[in-house]
């Protein structure tokens, strides 16, 4: 079953001299139960392409389809209820709330969602992104990589279908991207879900299923070569 | 509320600013709730003691008790359910042998009709030039036994007894015999007073069906009292400056709320992208300026009661609990209503735009 299927989505910012084909038209299909790279150099257009596939804004041209809902027919209201109920976003800068501590960031989703993660399965999930005696503290007072992994976790607690994740490894040392891979790998196999991530960091490739390049605006499919293991 | 309070429990100082800010506007407007009661008080607290309905004065003399004259015959003819004769006139008094002197109003009654005063402290009037005075009089020092000289007259009044809250038109009445008034007015030598007072006061709910002849004018007592000089003027002044401190209210805490949503633009932008509506945003920003007016209001509250037991005699600030609860609410309110100037602006954050792709 396919979770996310974008068809001949293209983004193009500003218009005359400015304009900017930040994605040029795609097709892109995310099955469940896939984990799939996104690698890219900077200005490369992956961002956009990702804030398109979990319907935060919408394409210049094309549909973007979540679970077979066409989210670019939606208004803002609507397709911010997909996005709380089907879309777990790791945002390239933090998405936590300064003015909550960790296990507020929880609490909030709570007020706003039903059917989040229940108590057991929350702690389990900090045990193994190693964050579970973070939660009374606020995001200033978290590391980088702390702060990252308690973004991870915010983004798995609403139990999203498909999971959009902008350089979520970025601020952490080899053997935690190690760990937090395998966690959404498990993730995204056991409860078939579809993930994308966006990296830099090619040694991360071998935990996905599918690996696109974008340069350009341009999305291209590679050859997974580093593909030796499917945990 | 959740995020609401969290947020004012993470950045106190912040929001005990704001707090105080809100403290501030709410005890002045209390305080000068407070003394618009108090003023209104003193033009009319002696009219609501006698409990009347209306009032029959002379047509020529314009609502204006001093100024108005009629026969005790006219008087008489009057059908109403209960009714008590009234003479009065306004005078200057100082207390014999002193240089203590008040703005009083002499007024004359009959001691069996309701006018009569409850009698706080002495005893009742029994003769001509006894009488029973208003007892903030004590707070400058006369007292049972002192004699009073009156300008304009030689007649001299001896206070035997006080009554409470006995203020008209800002001056101290001294209840006392109609004949006594009588007697100031036209001197003793002149019998032609002897049958004149100023008006008729009555207690009769259904007084708009009397007739009364044309010399005389009929006039309920809420439009008696805003007729008293001074009285209405001051009264709309006052209310202007309450009312007007709402309005201020509701734009400071409107442009506080403003500023704290424009510094969290990408928090809300993010919270946005996670699909958090716009309308739980609101919801939390209104919960929030709903919290601060409350905790100002509460304060601003406590130190108005404190400031009223220190108070002076002579400062005319009365606190008034259901009028104090009032203002209070509607301070509340109009805060809250202040919050909506950020509305559009959280409606407007763009979640891609906020968390900078
Ligand atoms: N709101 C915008 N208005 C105009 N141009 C934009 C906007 N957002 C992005 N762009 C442009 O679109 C292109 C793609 O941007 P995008 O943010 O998707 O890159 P990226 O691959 O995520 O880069 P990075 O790795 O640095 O995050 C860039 O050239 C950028 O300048
Ligand atoms: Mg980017």
């Amino acid at each position: 079953m396919s979770i996310l299927q974008i068809q001949n989505a293209s983004k193009i910012y500003g218009s005359g001299h400015t304009q900017v084909n930040a994605l040029k038209p795609t097709h892109f299909i995310a099955e469940s139960g896939e984990l799939i790279a996104v690698i890219g150099p900077s200005g490369s257009g992956k961002s956009t392409f990702l804030t398109i596939a979990g319907g935060l804004q919408k394409p210049t041209e094309g549909s973007v389809l979540i679970n077979d809902q066409d989210v670019t027919k939606l208004n803002e209201r609507k397709r911010s209820r997909i996005r709380l109920r089907e879309v777990g976003f790791i945002l390239q800068a933090s998405n936590l709330i300064p003015y909550l501590t960790v296990e507020n960031q929880f609490r909030l989703l709570d007020k706003v969602k039903k059917g989040n993660m229940k108590p057991n399965e929350t702690e389990n999930l900090l045990k193994q992104l190693g964050i579970e005696d973070l939660v009374k503290k606020y995001p200033a007072d978290l590391s980088g990589g702390e702060k990252q992994r308690v973004a991870i976790a915010k983004a798995l607690y609403t139990k999203p279908s498909l999971l959009l994740a902008d350089e979520p490894t970025a601020s952490l040392d080899s053997n935690r991207a190690f760990e937090v891979m395998s966690i959404l790998s498990l993730e995204v196999k056991e409860k078939n879900k579809a993930a994308i991530m966006v990296t830099h960091d090619h040694r991360l490739t071998k935990y996905c299923d599918k690996v696109f390049t974008i340069v350009d605006g341009q999305l291209s499919q590679t050859v997974n070569e580093d593909q030796t293991e499917t945990p | 509320m959740f995020l609401a309070w969290n947020e004012m429990k993470s950045a106190k100082l912040r929001f005990l600013l704001i707090i105080g800010v809100l403290t501030l506007m709410s005890y002045l407007v209390f305080l000068l709730s407070g003394l618009a009661n108090g003023l209104a008080e003193l033009n009319r607290e002696a009219v609501d003691q006698w409990g009347a309905d209306a009032i029959v004065l002379s047509d020529e003399s314009n609502i204006n008790l001093p100024q108005s004259s009629m026969t005790i015959q006219a008087a008489q003819n009057i059908s109403a359910k209960d009714k008590a004769q009234i003479a009065q006139i306004l005078l200057v008094a100082r207390k014999s042998g002193t240089k203590i002197k008040e703005s009083v109003a002499i007024t004359g009654i009959q001691k069996d009709q309701f006018l009569m005063p409850k009698i706080s402290e002495g005893r009742a009037f029994t003769t001509n030039n006894e009488v029973v005075a208003d007892d903030s009089l004590k707070a400058d020092g006369l007292k049972i036994g002192d004699q009073l000289n009156i300008s304009s007259s030689n007649q001299k009044l001896i206070i035997v007894g006080f009554t409470k809250n006995a203020k008209f038109n800002a001056a101290s009445v001294l209840y006392t015999t109609q004949s006594t008034v009588q007697k100031i007015k036209y001197g003793k030598a002149n019998a032609s007073g002897k049958g004149l007072i100023n008006g008729v006061v009555l207690r009769d709910p259904n007084f708009a069906h009397l007739k009364v002849n044309s010399k005389l004018k009929l006039t309920p007592i809420e439009t008696f009292i805003e007729n008293m000089p001074g009285y209405t003027p001051q009264k709309i002044s006052l209310d202007f400056m309450i009312y007007f401190l709402f309005v201020i209210v509701s734009v400071t805490i409107g442009i506080f709320l403003y500023v704290l949503t424009i510094q969290k633009v990408s928090i809300f932008g993010v919270m946005k992208a996670q699909g958090i509506s716009s309308g739980f945003l609101i919801r939390s920003v209104m919960a929030q300026t709903f919290l601060l007016a409350l905790f100002g209001v509460v304060v601003g509250f406590v130190l108005t009661t404190i400031t009223g037991l220190f108070l002076p005699a002579a400062v005319p600030i009365q606190l008034n609990l259901p009028a104090l609860l009032v203002y209070g609410l509607i301070f509340i309110l109009v805060a809250t209503l202040g919050s909506l100037f950020s509305v559009q602006t959280i409606v407007k954050i763009d979640p891609v735009q906020a968390i900078g792709g």
